[in-house]
């Protein structure tokens, strides 16, 4: 009976307390789930203190974790309800993730906000079953990146924007001699790599369908570079995403497929002129895919016009400006994208040739639910065929088997 | 008020005895809530959870729905990985136990052996005990890379072994090795303290009775000491069957399913295909396999383990 009676007069009392902090504040606290390395938060800080310079009623907090973190705790706290009002969404995780998310279709067009300053291939990436889920603030396509001071020593010609897979090899081939490699192989140039060659993944119906003729052949291509030229190092299935770089930068290999996201860390890295140059094509025109990253509002959230009001200042003009300059992302707005070529990425080669050309010629990146399952068999089933022990195609087979 | 209390003092004296037991009884409840609290919440709780859960579709987003056995039959029948991960499990258990007794057991031996620094040795075969296994897989996994130490190192000897873990039969026994590394010291510390507790006077009668060095190892000090061998041995079973860490951070399960067990399973079935109610199935069979196994090994105990009495 007394327990019971401290325990209402408790709920009353908090129950009052948060309707006399709603009453007299008028400020509204929007908070944003992000991830980024503890030295990215003032990056981060100063584009949340963007928003309440343009809206003094809104204050938008940060919550920073780590990479990986991040996509462990998100489930997890939208499970238990506790998610933020803005979302930190990577294209690629979308398909598993949108329900968490409200679609900004209607705020946009509300808005005012203009979709074709924005790079389409990302704003297509975003979205899901034809229904926009998130802005955008960087994209960017698989590329290569590649020593052009080992080029210029092994004689070799600057590659093409619409270079083949031939010439590739060839340069691979040129490159690889006195222990070092003209290539260094990761789990997801057997995902960029094959599509640059035409090649499809899915069937019609938007399933994994891996063993199909013309991904087979691409596969296979991409896995002989390592398994019977020996072009490149054989990764291991539990190699971090950045194990080219760290071996490109150390002159171990001259050319590598990573995202213009890798930029900044490997000019950093390397004590070489660096250049960039698109993926190799097929026998038809070259095709690229892209991803990124950009913010959404929780399902869930309480304030969800002031959410969108501080969408649009993070996805703003000047936080484009901010985050190009500094190098962190390259801009998904196209006007803010010469920021990032000018300041960030200016020492190295080509870089505004070579992305503005694989801009011209995207391809719609193509995932579904299991997206996130299916890279991370590559990661493990791949290392099998570039040893040599088991055939592309059986490879293909057993990651197949497993995607339900 | 202190009147009232010592009234109560002298009351309860004159109580009769039961009733005070009962008080005591609910004192102690008290005492005991926290921590019955802390366990009935994450513990009892969970593991009930995970039993219903294992019966579920639930996708951790999203509504679970009730689909009865069908995450069990899925397992048995349907998924092409299951046997191999068994089998890898089964694998690792079973080399990694023999190998970590006869080493433990060896090191125990030796070190009981030694005239002095016996403290010293104990120490430092202890250390990668108390060092997180993730921070000794990550390390190992350095060793292994290729290119890396083992590789230089084998092929100055001009072995054949290089490339560990990207080969499918090598990585599982790279990961062994680390377990051995990491593990062989908690059995090594046990097993010596056991054969310290072997009363001198035994090994100096048989030693008297002119029993060979051998013979008082085997049929003295290794009876004498059987039922912690039988503890150890059953603890580095069940640790065992729950691998994940070593290969969490040294292969990911592969190269192709080469090194993927139960244990990593679970965690890429729950957390990375976020498929908790088949996460939870295979997490109920490997509780059943633990079950199980050790059930036969308290069967096998009468067989070889010797009590005092």
């Amino acid at each position: 009976m007394k327990r019971s009676s401290i325990f209402a007069a408790a709920l009353a009392a908090s129950s009052l307390l948060g309707i006399g902090a709603q009453a007299q504040d008028s400020t509204v606290t929007i908070t944003w789930q992000m991830w980024g390395a503890p030295n990215d938060t003032q990056l981060w800080q100063q584009l949340a203190d963007l928003v309440t310079r343009q809206y003094p009623d809104i204050k938008v907090e940060l919550q920073l974790s780590g990479w990986t973190d991040y996509w462990t705790r998100l489930p997890v706290l939208a499970a238990s309800g506790q998610v933020a009002d803005i979302i930190s969404m990577q294209s690629m995780r979308m398909p598993n993730f949108y329900s968490l998310l409200e679609p900004l279709d209607d705020y946009v067009k509300d808005g005012g906000v203009e979709v074709a300053d924005f790079e389409t291939s990302i704003m297509a990436g975003l979205s899901y079953d034809g229904r926009l889920y998130a802005l955008p603030y960087d994209v960017g396509p698989w590329m290569v990146f590649y020593n052009r001071d080992k080029f210029a020593a092994a004689g070799l010609k600057e590659p093409a924007k619409d270079w083949t897979f031939d010439d590739f090899k060839a340069a691979a081939k040129a490159l690889t001699k006195d222990g070092t490699y003209g290539y260094g192989t990761q789990a997801f140039d057997f995902i960029a790599g094959p599509i640059a060659l035409g090649a499809e993944y899915f069937n019609a119906d938007n399933q994994f369908d891996l063993t199909n003729p013309g991904f087979v052949e691409a596969f296979g291509k991409y896995v002989d570079l390592t398994a019977k030229d020996k072009l490149s190092p054989v990764f291991a299935s539990a190699a971090d995403a950045s194990a080219a770089s760290g071996r490109f930068a150390s002159g171990n290999v001259a050319m590598y497929i990573d995202g213009p996201w890798t930029l900044l860390t490997a000019q950093a890295n390397a004590d070489f002129e660096i250049g960039t140059a698109p993926l190799p094509r097929g026998n038809d025109r070259s095709r690229f895919i892209t991803a990124g990253s950009g913010w959404g509002i929780s399902a869930t959230s309480q304030h969800k016009d002031a959410a969108f009001k501080a969408l649009q200042v993070l996805t703003g003009p000047k936080a484009a400006e901010i985050l190009g300059s500094a190098g962190r992302a390259l801009p998904a707005r196209l006007a803010e994208q010469t920021y990032w070529y000018d300041v960030a990425a200016k020492s190295v080669s080509g870089t505004r040739d070579t992305l503005q050309y694989m801009f011209a010629h995207t391809t719609p990146f193509r995932i579904n639910e299991k997206w996130n399952q299916f890279e991370n068999l590559v990661m493990q089933y791949v290392p099998v065929a570039l040893t040599g022990d088991t055939e592309p195609k059986a490879v293909l087979a057993d990651i197949q088997n497993q995607l339900p | 008020m202190l009147d009232k209390h010592r009234s109560a003092i002298t009351q309860s004296k004159t109580r009769p005895r039961r009733w005070f037991r009962a008080g005591e009884g609910r004192t102690a409840f008290f005492f005991l809530l926290p921590g019955l609290i802390g366990i009935l919440l994450f513990l009892v709780l969970p593991i009930f959870a995970s039993i219903a859960l294992s019966f579920t579709d639930w996708q951790l987003l999203g509504t679970p729905h009730f689909v009865g056995f069908a995450n069990y039959t899925r397992l048995f029948t349907a998924d092409p990985q299951f046997w191999t991960v068994l089998r890898n499990t089964v694998f690792f258990t079973v080399e990694y136990l023999i190998l970590n007794i006869v080493v433990s057991l060896g090191l125990a031996t030796w070190i009981s052996s030694l005239k002095f620094g016996q403290r010293w040795f104990r120490g430092i075969f202890f250390l990668p005990t108390f060092t997180p296994l993730i921070a000794v897989a990550i390390v190992w996994m350095l060793i292994f890379t290729s290119g890396g130490l083992f590789d230089s190192l084998m092929e100055r000897l001009s072995l054949p072994f290089s490339g560990v873990l990207n080969s499918q039969t090598l990585a599982m026994q790279a990961v062994i090795l680390t377990s051995i590394w990491a593990g062989v010291g908690y059995n090594t510390v046990l097993f010596n303290a056991a054969l310290d507790m072997v009363p001198a006077s035994y090994l100096e009668a048989a030693r008297i009775d002119g029993a060979t060095a051998w013979d008082r190892f085997w049929k003295i000090r290794l009876p004498l000491i059987s039922p912690t061998l039988f503890f150890g041995t059953v603890m580095t079973a069940i640790t065992s069957l729950q691998v994940f860490d070593q290969i969490f951070v040294m292969t990911k399960g592969g190269p192709g399913s080469a090194t993927a067990t139960l244990g990593y399973a679970i965690y890429q079935r729950g957390f990375q295909n976020f498929q908790m109610g088949y996460a939870s199935a295979i997490a109920w069979v490997m509780f059943a396999l633990i079950m199980a196994l050790t059930a036969l090994q308290f069967w096998f105990q009468r067989k070889w383990v010797h009590y005092d009495n």
